[in-house]
């Protein structure tokens, strides 16, 4: 990539990833971190009681909120059931040790295994019930489960259970001090472990990728409602275990886990920081110890707390996290200001300026790397290289995509597809044009998966596959691009790019949850980082890889999801309108990317409004008018077609 | 009410986008009184901004946008509304769990102190679109789309507005249908409204207005008399495409 | 059969009245208030202050309502505004509106004492009799206010300009205010309403709970749930939510035991969820959305 017109990188700040010699720093900080915590815990273990109680409480909920963070701010499902999973933790190890002598060590797996299955029920009924309703599904089990145990008599009623009491140190470990304080800083630093490597996994920007645009998730071959159910399960198992330490602490009752704890494990992940590794723990620890510590009135404290609540959320919307991200950002800036030129260079390393425009300059260096891109092509991304297939011949040729009558309809009475025949040759462009309302972009719902045809028959490479959904289709190597923005917006555009790779990495959901400590990860991290930075120097895009998607501009984002499309070598891209919002010059380079494409052997399907970019491009045109086929043929031809001009040109 | 030059509208160095990038930038355009002007360009170049702009939907807008003397970039969009300009949105978004008659009224919010203003406003849309008053007591969920586009008309009209504005009211519609919208609008320009028309048909927005301004990228390519045009086409193509 | 029938819908009345004020807020601004309870008790603790006073006791029920009205208004400039300009989709309104629940509650228990005190009685103790069934004079005004209450905002909804206007904001809140309504204004209005309807059900149920703090739990989540029986579509449909649960509570109370009401009407609505996920009344709601998708559509896929 010359370097000239685009001088220095702008944006490439940010995010963390794909920053070389990054990894290792944080892993220097990472042990130091835990070193520390073992430190502070010998402390705590040496404590007074009254101290050791605070903490013990304080712990449970950390570890509650880390839990409920995993699903509600990484995957967006909120849930007030975590109470509810909690309290099943607590009652199932005290029932099952008072009265059935279970080993207190051997309840530990139980509950977490068995809430964990109870939290793959929760995760399926996310599946049914969305938004709102799911998370008043989920405190309806909280206050079931809750009017339960109050109502039972086996559960001790109102008063509950006195918990069971944990084992101390044999004498030969007695310095090490209270074990219970120790298992249970355990249990929270496994739990904040975990949280840590799902989001240094590659799975974060899948995981991410379908709470914000699942579509497109979808479309990259991730198997979203697995992946939904099981991460509920995990969520579950964390709340799990954390109702078994919080047995110990003496007594289990109903009302620990009742309606209002529910929605305050939630507000503990709101205020300290939602979606981050360790806001959820700030956010308990506050709520947890803030009461029993600030001792003032009763009431006039709980005014406080409420005042503050108010307080930190409308200023802070991020939570405490937040705020101190906040000040850590003026402390940098201060410390940089010395150094940066006023004119004409973007604000330091602000990811959320108020309304800052972006410069002339760079503008022009958008535009200059489009120039450049489509005089100088870049190599095509990794993963194309590495499996090249051999350009089509010319007017034969397997079929990529075959559709067969295909009819279709969202309501009924309004057929928007009518008996449709779409045939695409491997290794051709093919354009798909059509005035507004045609169908264009249904039949290509139809062909990615998202939909399902009412009858006909789809088929991807020789495969028939109308039945299955989208991630079936990218994993025989059907990628597509969507027309409206799809990208996590937090993320940088290199991470966007990751979540197309899905379908390369063997069994990613399963490792994410371990991903720093299982052999190879480092490698296969690297790895993935050179496909996502091929993918997108081949879009030219390259000099935005660290930026984050809400800062880039429109065009980058059309082609960061191009790039995702074309990261992990398919057999075909299925391109809906990329050229929306595009300069002319910016067309241009698409142009050239498409055609690069094709000399690799990939086939292209092209929705597109441009008819001198369609005709000059593709090699072969179908044109759609009110859910029917007009013409479908040769570019050339189909241009000189009288019915076309009628049709799409309005003439 | 109108400038003293003669403008309805019009637009100065403006700049309009949704979070950090401006999605259209100095743009300069105006449409006189009682001329209709048309906004083309392709997908995604920005015209629908420019109309959220006018209208103050777009948070982030810099640049002047006066209609009748008045600044527009002072004002919340509720105030916009008012008297000012008003819009048939892309996709028509009518009160679909209304009547016709509830949007109609509801546009003409406004001026409800006077009554008897409503009433005559009310007729004049019946009038421009006899199909509506046999319908007007219809969920306005139950019509076609070509009727639901006559009641988004009708809707702005009924605020009574210096300029009006329309974002792509072909979009969906059956040939019969937009024939209908396209006789409306001319009827509206023969009445003297100004009025700013975004379209992808081409042979719409030349049938409808005087002159043409290309959108393309987020700038102003093109700027054209409507007959101009008629003559060859293919320029207004070829500034499509730059 | 009937007397658990009307006892239910005397204090299903209650919780209709919450319910319908939770539905109000979300339904104009699409935020669940979580202090909606402690507005009802709100109107309690100021009525009853007032009434102590030695002022007459309709005075001091005017004014508890009037009190209750008004914290809706405050709840929402202060704590669901400036979170909604932020990020109109995030739920940081979860967390101040708590917070305004917080200090309600204990503001309450400062200023008043955080133990029961008595509530003044408009109405002596006759009963009525319908049937083999027996009802309080207070419980039959209940339920006539309640329902009275659901009819003329429903009503109100349909038929005047304030209520089209309102469901104008509900369902396009940018498109009313490219047609000139000030949505601030109608949020503030509807607040203003939450709190008038958790103020009336705090001053009929004054007389049997007697003024305490913490009335806002119980009656929150009732009038929450209530919200959930009837869907978010409508907002009357929570009066019936609330009608319904009061007698599924009643119910359970009578056939099973006497603590079957705190599981049984869960069960049920969780039943309800499972089976129609956006609540009873959204049949139609869904049919709509149907439609919208249908005229909706080809405009995706434009400019």
């Amino acid at each position: 990539m010359s370097a000239g017109a685009l001088g220095d990188q702008p944006l490439a700040r940010a995010a963390p990833s794909g920053v070389r010699g990054r990894p290792r720093w944080r892993s220097v900080v990472t042990v130091s971190a835990i070193a520390l915590y073992v430190l502070g815990t010998y402390g705590l273990a040496h404590g007074t009681l009254y101290i050791q109680g605070l903490v013990l409480v304080a712990a449970v909920f950390a570890v509650l909120a880390v839990s409920l963070d995993l699903v509600a701010g990484v995957l967006g499902l909120y849930s007030l059931g975590h109470a509810g999973l909690f309290a099943l933790g607590a009652y199932a190890t005290t029932l099952l040790y008072t009265n059935h002598g279970w080993n207190l060590f051997v309840l530990l797996p139980v509950c977490v295994v068995g809430v964990g299955l109870v939290g793959l029920i929760l995760g399926a009924l996310s599946l049914r019930v969305s938004g709102l309703y799911f998370a008043i599904t989920t405190f309806v089990f909280t206050l079931l489960l809750t009017a339960f145990a109050s109502d039972l008599s086996w559960t001790g009623g109102f008063g509950g259970l006195v918990g069971p009491i944990f084992p101390h140190f044999s004498s030969g470990l007695n310095w090490l001090g209270a074990s219970l304080i120790w298992c249970c800083m355990a249990v929270l630093l496994v739990a904040i472990l975990i949280s840590l490597a799902l989001r240094r996994s590659p799975l974060y920007p899948v995981l991410l990728a379908i709470r914000d645009a699942e579509p497109f998730a979808a479309a990259a071959g991730a198997r979203t409602a697995r992946v939904k159910i099981c991460m509920f399960g995990l969520s579950a198992a964390m709340a799990g275990a954390a109702g078994w330490v919080f047995s110990f602490q003496g007594i289990v009752s109903p009302g620990q886990f009742n309606g209002p704890v529910a929605v305050n494990i939630l507000v503990m992940v709101i205020l300290g920081g939602i979606n981050t590794t360790l806001g959820p723990v700030i956010g308990a620890a506050f709520i947890s110890i803030f009461p029993v510590e600030v001792a003032i009135n009763p009431f006039w404290q709980e005014v406080l707390f409420g005042g503050l609540f108010i307080a930190v959320i409308v200023a802070y919307p991020a939570g405490f996290v937040g705020f101190l991200t906040m000040l850590g950002r003026r402390a940098r800036d201060r410390l940089r200001a010395g150094s940066t030129v006023a004119q004409g260079r973007p604000a330091a390393a602000v990811s959320e300026p108020a309304g800052r425009r972006l410069a002339p300059t760079e503008i022009a260096s958008v535009e200059a790397a489009a120039r450049e891109g489509a005089a100088h092509p870049e190599a095509v991304p990794l993963a194309i290289e590495q499996s090249p297939r051999s350009p089509a011949p010319a007017g034969g040729g397997a079929l990529a995509v075959e559709c067969r009558g295909i009819n279709f309809a969202y309501t009924r009475g309004t057929p928007v597809l009518i008996d449709v025949d779409f045939v695409v040759r491997q290794g051709t462009i093919h354009g798909l044009i059509g005035p507004n309302g045609s169908g264009k972009s249904t039949l290509v719902d139809l062909i990615a998966g998202r939909l399902r045809p009412m009858s006909g028959t789809i088929s991807l490479d020789g495969k028939r596959l109308e039945r299955d959904g989208a991630p079936a289709r990218a994993r025989h190597g059907f990628m597509r691009t969507f027309q409206a923005a799809v990208l996590v917006r937090e993320l940088s555009a290199s991470e966007n790019v990751s979540v197309g790779y899905y379908t390369r990495i063997p069994r990613l959901a399963m490792r994410a949850a371990a991903w720093p400590i299982l052999p190879g990860t480092r490698r296969e991290a690297g790895a993935l980082r050179e496909h996502s930075a091929t993918a997108l120097r081949f879009v030219a895009a390259g000099q935005w890889a660290d930026a984050r998607v809400a800062n880039v501009p429109h065009g980058v984002e059309q082609l960061t999801q191009l790039a995702a499309a074309c990261v992990a070598g398919p057999k075909a891209v299925i391109l809906d309108e990329p050229l929306a919002g595009l300069s002319p010059t910016e067309v241009e380079h698409m142009a050239s990317i498409l055609s690069e494409l094709k000399s690799a052997g990939v086939s292209v399907i092209l929705i597109e409004h441009q008819p001198r970019f369609v005709f000059a491009l593709c090699d072969e045109v179908t044109v759609l008018d009110a859910g029917e086929v007009v013409v479908s043929g040769p570019a050339a031809e189909v241009r000189t077609n009288d019915r076309v001009r009628e049709v799409y040109l309005g003439q | 009410m109108s400038a003293a030059n003669g403008n309805a509208l019009e637009i100065s160095s403006l700049f309009a986008g949704y979070g950090r990038y401006d999605v259209v930038r100095d743009i300069d355009l105006h449409v006189a009184t009682g001329e209709a002007v048309a906004l083309l360009g392709p997908n995604g170049a920005g015209k629908t901004t420019v109309l959220r702009a006018i209208m103050g939907l777009v948070k982030d807008r810099r640049g002047e946008i006066r209609v009748g003397g008045v600044d527009l970039t002072r004002l919340p969009a509720h105030r916009i509304a008012r008297g000012h300009a008003a819009l048939v949105p892309e996709g028509r978004r009518l009160f679909l769990n209304q009547s016709v008659e509830d949007n109609l009224i509801l546009g003409a919010l406004h001026l409800r102190s006077d009554q008897s203003r409503v009433k005559r406003l009310l007729a004049s849309v019946y009038e421009l679109f006899p199909v509506l008053l046999e319908l007007r007591r219809r969920p306005s969920s139950a019509l076609s789309g070509g009727q639901q586009q006559m009641v988004a008309i009708g809707r702005m009209l009924m605020s009574d507005p210096a300029v009006l504005l329309l974002d792509e009211p072909s979009l969906g519609l059956a040939p019969l249908a937009i024939d209908g919208v396209a006789d409306a609008l001319i009827k509206l320009r023969e009445q003297g409204r100004s009025l700013l028309l975004v379209e992808q048909r081409v042979d719409l927005a030349l049938r409808v207005c005087d002159r043409v301004y290309v959108l393309a990228g987020g700038e102003i390519a093109l700027e054209e008399r409507a007959d101009a045009v008629d003559a060859e086409g293919r320029s207004l193509i070829n500034a499509y495409l730059g | 059969m009937l007397q658990v029938l009307l006892s239910g819908l005397a204090i299903g009345a209650i919780y209709g009245l919450v319910g319908m004020g939770f539905a109000i807020g979300f339904y104009v601004t699409r935020v669940i208030n979580f202090a909606e309870g402690q507005l009802l008790m709100v109107a309690v603790m100021v009525a009853a202050a007032i009434a102590r006073a030695g002022v007459s006791p309709v005075i001091g029920i005017v004014g508890g309502i009037a009190a209750a009205s008004l914290a809706g208004v405050v709840t929402y400039l202060v704590a669901i505004r400036p979170v909604l300009i932020f990020n109109r989709f995030s739920f940081a309104w979860l967390v101040s509106t708590l917070g305004v629940g917080l200090i309600l509650e204990n503001l309450a228990a400062i200023i008043w004492g955080s133990t029961s005190t008595s509530f003044p009685t408009l109405l002596n103790g006759t009963s009525v009799h319908i049937g083999n069934a027996t009802l309080s004079l207070q419980e039959l005004v209940t339920i006539g206010v309640a329902i009275a209450m659901a009819i003329v905002f429903e009503l109100i909804r349909k038929r005047t300009l304030l209520g089209k206007v309102g469901m104008a904001v509900a369902l396009d809140p940018e498109m009313a205010s490219a047609v000139g309504v000030n949505t601030t204004a109608v949020a503030v209005a509807a607040f203003a309403l939450a709190g008038l309807f958790a103020g009336v059900a705090g001053v009929l149920i004054g007389p049997i709970t007697y003024s305490n703090p913490y009335l806002g739990e119980t009656y929150g989540i009732a009038g929450f749930v209530a919200l959930m029986i009837g869907g978010t579509e409508r907002p009357v449909a929570a009066m019936v939510g609330g009608l319904i649960l009061g007698i599924l509570g009643q119910a359970a109370n009578t056939v099973i035991n006497t603590q079957a009401s705190d599981w049984f009407p869960f069960v049920v609505v969780v039943v309800i969820l499972l089976l129609l996920p956006e609540g009873l009344f959204s049949i139609r709601g869904t049919a709509l959305r149907g439609l919208l998708r249908g005229v909706r559509r080809p405009s995706e896929s434009a400019s």
